[in-house]
């Protein structure tokens, strides 16, 4: 590539010009093709790597989740509308979980067909910001936004570091700030709700 | 016999169903990864192409050095995100907090963002989850349109509290995260 700049400059007009538009443009195609070269790199690196696992896991929730059956979970549903402290957890960290879970992005935030409507925005809140950190334990949840995670934790794992900390702890402070939304939410709704009744 | 008839017709039943069960759920995630997986890994790929060979990914590791990688700069990024005009244009598909998950990895793995900073990182590129979904989630909910009224609202607000909060959290949850090296 330097010679090529090289003839450029030093070029004899009249006859060296056609030799260096040439040259230029093959530079150029090299480097536009090198873009996609590294991108198929890229795309076999992710194809191979994460996307076989990703098949099988999907396979066995997926057929775990049809053998339960989704309408199981439907109990869970009103025991979290209860009213009282004590239920504040159920409702903000074990239904959006069991719901994440089991009914995956989008059809999760119907479990909130069960709550009273001033836990509904509340549950919403909880339940949506649960779908990218169950993901690195649980890619089954939202496999169409997996790159929330995966792109992040790719570039922990060029570091040579395994994946397994970084997932478990997301998942954790995820359970914990899906906690804190429900409630905070909840608070908020409850305020707008009486100024505008 | 015809215990032994219908134990047989039981057991095959049975079987039948969970072998049929597993088959369904195979080809379930084969047609997610094809449909919803593939096309994303593509179009990523594309970004990370770009970004490696040409100069853009100097120009973005700077703008992304300073601010991804101090605990201020994280927490600035998420309110950005969190404000309530700004995060229902953000949250469609999650496609921006894919692709500036996709940076800040590729930053990572060059060593120009500590890798501890990965998990407040994770945090701070998304409170705007969800936020353009909200009348739709809450319908999926059956919740009534005055709840919808209220419902949109104060999940945008709380995202300005929570938004950065989840940040704190997860900043002080990495400690001793990917440090021993």
């Amino acid at each position: 590539m330097n010679l090529h700049s090289l003839i450029l400059l030093s070029a004899d007009v009249t006859v060296e010009k056609q030799d260096g538009i040439l040259g230029a443009l093959a530079t150029g195609a090299e480097e536009f093709i090198a873009v996609f070269n590294e991108g198929g790199k890229v795309l076999l690196s992710l194809m191979g790597g994460i996307l076989p696992t990703l098949i099988v896991l999907l396979t066995a929730v997926n057929a775990l989740v049809r053998l339960i059956g989704p309408e199981k979970i439907e109990n869970l549903g009103k025991a979290a509308a209860r009213p009282g402290l004590q239920w504040y957890p159920v409702r903000y960290i074990v239904l959006p979980f069991v719901a994440v879970f089991v009914l995956t992005n989008p059809m999760a935030y119907t479990m909130g067909r069960f709550l009273p409507e001033r836990f509904k925005p509340a549950f919403y809140d909880s339940a949506v910001s649960f779908v990218h950190p169950i993901l690195g334990i649980f890619p089954h949840a939202n496999p169409g936004e997996l790159f929330v995670y995966v792109g992040i934790a790719t570039g922990i794992q060029q570091l040579g570091y395994g994946l397994g900390d970084l997932a478990v702890r997301y998942l954790l402070v995820g359970l914990v700030v899906i906690f804190i939304r429900g409630i905070v939410t909840e608070i908020i709704t409850a305020r707008m709700m009486k100024k505008g009744a | 016999m015809s215990a032994l008839n219908n134990l047989i017709v039981k057991v095959g039943r049975s079987v039948g169903g969970v072998v049929g069960t597993l088959y369904q759920a195979g080809r379930d995630s084969v047609d997610t990864v094809i449909r919803n997986v593939i096309p994303f890994m593509a179009f990523i790929s594309f970004i990370i192409g770009l970004i490696l060979t040409t100069g853009i990914g100097d120009w973005i590791a700077e703008g992304l050095k300073g601010s991804a990688s101090t605990l201020p700069g994280l927490l600035a990024i998420s309110v950005v995100c969190a404000i309530p005009l700004i995060s229902p244009l953000l949250g469609p598909g999650a496609v921006i907090a894919q692709i500036v998950g996709t940076l800040l990895g590729v930053e990572i793995g060059k060593g120009n963002i500590p890798a501890q900073y990965s998990l407040p990182a994770l945090f701070a590129i998304n409170p705007q989850v969800g936020c353009d979904f909200i009348p739709v989630g809450l319908a999926l909910g059956e919740a009534e349109p005055a709840t919808v009224e209220v419902g949109v609202p104060a999940v945008l607000f709380s995202r300005l509290v929570t938004g950065p909060l989840s940040v704190v959290i997860a900043y002080f949850a990495s400690f001793g995260l990917y440090s021993n090296n």
